[in-house]
Formats: structure tokens, C-alpha cells, sequence
């Protein structure tokens, strides 16, 4: 592999970070390169000697979204996270799946919950009084404002509940990539 | 087998030797890994991310510093909490390899 190829295919892979991140990145393996010729060295003995640059993109990539989610608790700092150490292959997919799927379920059907009662109990709020002639209009009005509270409980703790998942997830990965990190063997044999 | 026990050791302790490194003196990128490569057969790429978590933890600090030939090269540096990081791996692992040492000495 030439240093023009390496250097490609690390680009690639680090694709979606920060633009000053990936350039910080492209400027150490450049450097890698340029003291390796500066030492006598041949690119394609610097290439085979720094590894799978796509391993490399990897994980620095993982890193970078882990880092992110530290910084930033939002939903798609979150999902970035997840996916990245899942594309590491840090976290053993086939053991955490169900387990993972059945979280998910619940926490999506949490929402979904969630997402029923405010509409019930604003329905009941707004159009009750309308369509049950005659009936109690406080009573309805309170019940109505009622199911939106239950609503707003269970969506909040549906969102507690993501989040704790994401936290353990994510150090669990951590836990994982602070061992996988040093992908020390160059051909990445010890997958 | 012993390929498999030696990538985990190694995997385990790349960190502390990194540190041990620039406890010594502050190095460069390639001068780092060419060391360790060296010393402990790993990937040499595999340096950077390293630098790279280590800065994120603030253990290490960066400058740059111009070279004779070619662009300025960047200087990795401990900072505080990096030498205390040392420190405290560095008497884990000598607890750590002494027990084992003393368990291997005993099987012979």
C-alpha cells in the first residue's frame, strides 16, 4: 500500500468527525509517513508496519463518538455512540441482542404508552365536555388533565430509562475498548 | 496460544509503557512508536489513538517543535495528572508482576 492509499483510506474512514479532527488525524499518520522516509524507510514498509488504516478510522472513530456523548446527552450523540462501538465489534452482538431488543421493546412501548395517554386525556380534556351532553364537566376536565399527567410520568421515565441504557451501554463498550484499543497486532490477528 | 496471552499483556500494558516513555523525555509521534515497536511488537498506527484518548483524558499535553527537515514535529508532553496516572499504574503492575513472579517461581 502506498502512503497516497493508506492515507485514502483512513480519509474514508474518519468520515463524519469534526473537519479539524480529521485533519489533526491525517496530520499524524502524514507525519508517521514522513519521518518513516526521513529514516529510510519505503511507504509500503511504513504502511504494513501502522496496520488496517480502516481499523484505525474504527477507532478513532468510536472514540470520538463516545468522547461526544460524554459532552453532549443528546438522542443522536447517543445513537452515534451505540452504533460506533457496535461497528467496533467491541460488544459481542449475538449475547447483548435480545437482551438489548427486549429493552428497546419496552422502552419503546413505554413511549408509545406515553404518546396514548396525553392524547386520550387531552381528548377527553378539550372535546369531553362537547360530546357527553349533561355529564360532570369538572369531573371530566380533571380526569382528562389526569391521564396527561400519568402521560408525562411514564414519558419521563421512559426517558430516564433510555438514557440509563445508553449509559451502560456505552460503558460497557468503553470497558471493552480499553482493552480492544491497542489493536496491537498490526493485521488485527487477534480478532 | 501463547500468541493470543502475549497480544493481551501487550494490549494491557501499551498504556503504561507509553507513559513510562514520556516520563523519561517528551517524544514525538514516531519516535514513540518506533520505540515500542521495537521493544514490544505492536502496530505502529495504533500510537495515535492512543495519543489521541490520552489527550482527551488530559494526561498528556502537545506542542510543536521545529524539525531540521520537514514540517514542525508534535511533541507529546505528561501533564500532572498524567505523571500521577503513572505513578499509580506503575506500583499496580509491580505488585501485579511480582505476585505472578512469585506464583511462576513456585511451579518450577
Amino acid at each position: 500500500m502506498t502512503r497516497q492509499d493508506f492515507l485514502a483510506r483512513l480519509r474514508a474512514g474518519v468520515r463524519g468527525l469534526p473537519p479539524a479532527a480529521i485533519e489533526d488525524i491525517i496530520g499524524d499518520y502524514q507525519a508517521h509517513f514522513t519521518e518513516g522516509a526521513a529514516a529510510g524507510r519505503d511507504e509500503a514498509t511504513v504502511a504494513q508496519a501502522l496496520g488496517d488504516p480502516d481499523r484505525l478510522a474504527r477507532e478513532l472513530k468510536a472514540q470520538a463518538s463516545l468522547n461526544r456523548w460524554e459532552v453532549e446527552r443528546n438522542p443522536s450523540a447517543a445513537a452515534n455512540a451505540v452504533f460506533a462501538v457496535l461497528g467496533l465489534g467491541a460488544i459481542d452482538i449475538l449475547i447483548l441482542l435480545p437482551i438489548v431488543l427486549w429493552i428497546i421493546g419496552t422502552l419503546f412501548a413505554m413511549a408509545l404508552v406515553a404518546v396514548v395517554c396525553f392524547a386520550a386525556g387531552a381528548a377527553m380534556m378539550v372535546t369531553g365536555p362537547f360530546v357527553i351532553h349533561g355529564g360532570p364537566i369538572a369531573a371530566l376536565i380533571l380526569a382528562g388533565l389526569g391521564l396527561i399527567a400519568v402521560a408525562a410520568c411514564i414519558g419521563s421515565l421512559t426517558a430516564v430509562g433510555s438514557i440509563l441504557c445508553t449509559h451502560a451501554l456505552v460503558w460497557y463498550g468503553r470497558l471493552h475498548l480499553r482493552l480492544l484499543k491497542p489493536a496491537l497486532d498490526p493485521q488485527g490477528a487477534a480478532a | 496460544m501463547a500468541e493470543a496471552v502475549q497480544v493481551q499483556l501487550k494490549k494491557g500494558v501499551l498504556e503504561l509503557c507509553v507513559l513510562a516513555l514520556l516520563s523519561k523525555s517528551d517524544a514525538y509521534g514516531y519516535d514513540l512508536a518506533s520505540r515500542l515497536a521495537q521493544g514490544i511488537e505492536m502496530g505502529e498506527g495504533t500510537i495515535y489513538p492512543l495519543m489521541r484518548r490520552l489527550q482527551g483524558d488530559g494526561l498528556v499535553e502537545t506542542y510543536l517543535v521545529e524539525s531540521a527537515a520537514g514540517p514542525p514535529r508534535k511533541y507529546y508532553k505528561l501533564s500532572n495528572a498524567g505523571r500521577e496516572r503513572f505513578a499509580a499504574q506503575k506500583a499496580e503492575w509491580t505488585h501485579f508482576s511480582t505476585a505472578v513472579n512469585a506464583i511462576l517461581g513456585g511451579a518450577q
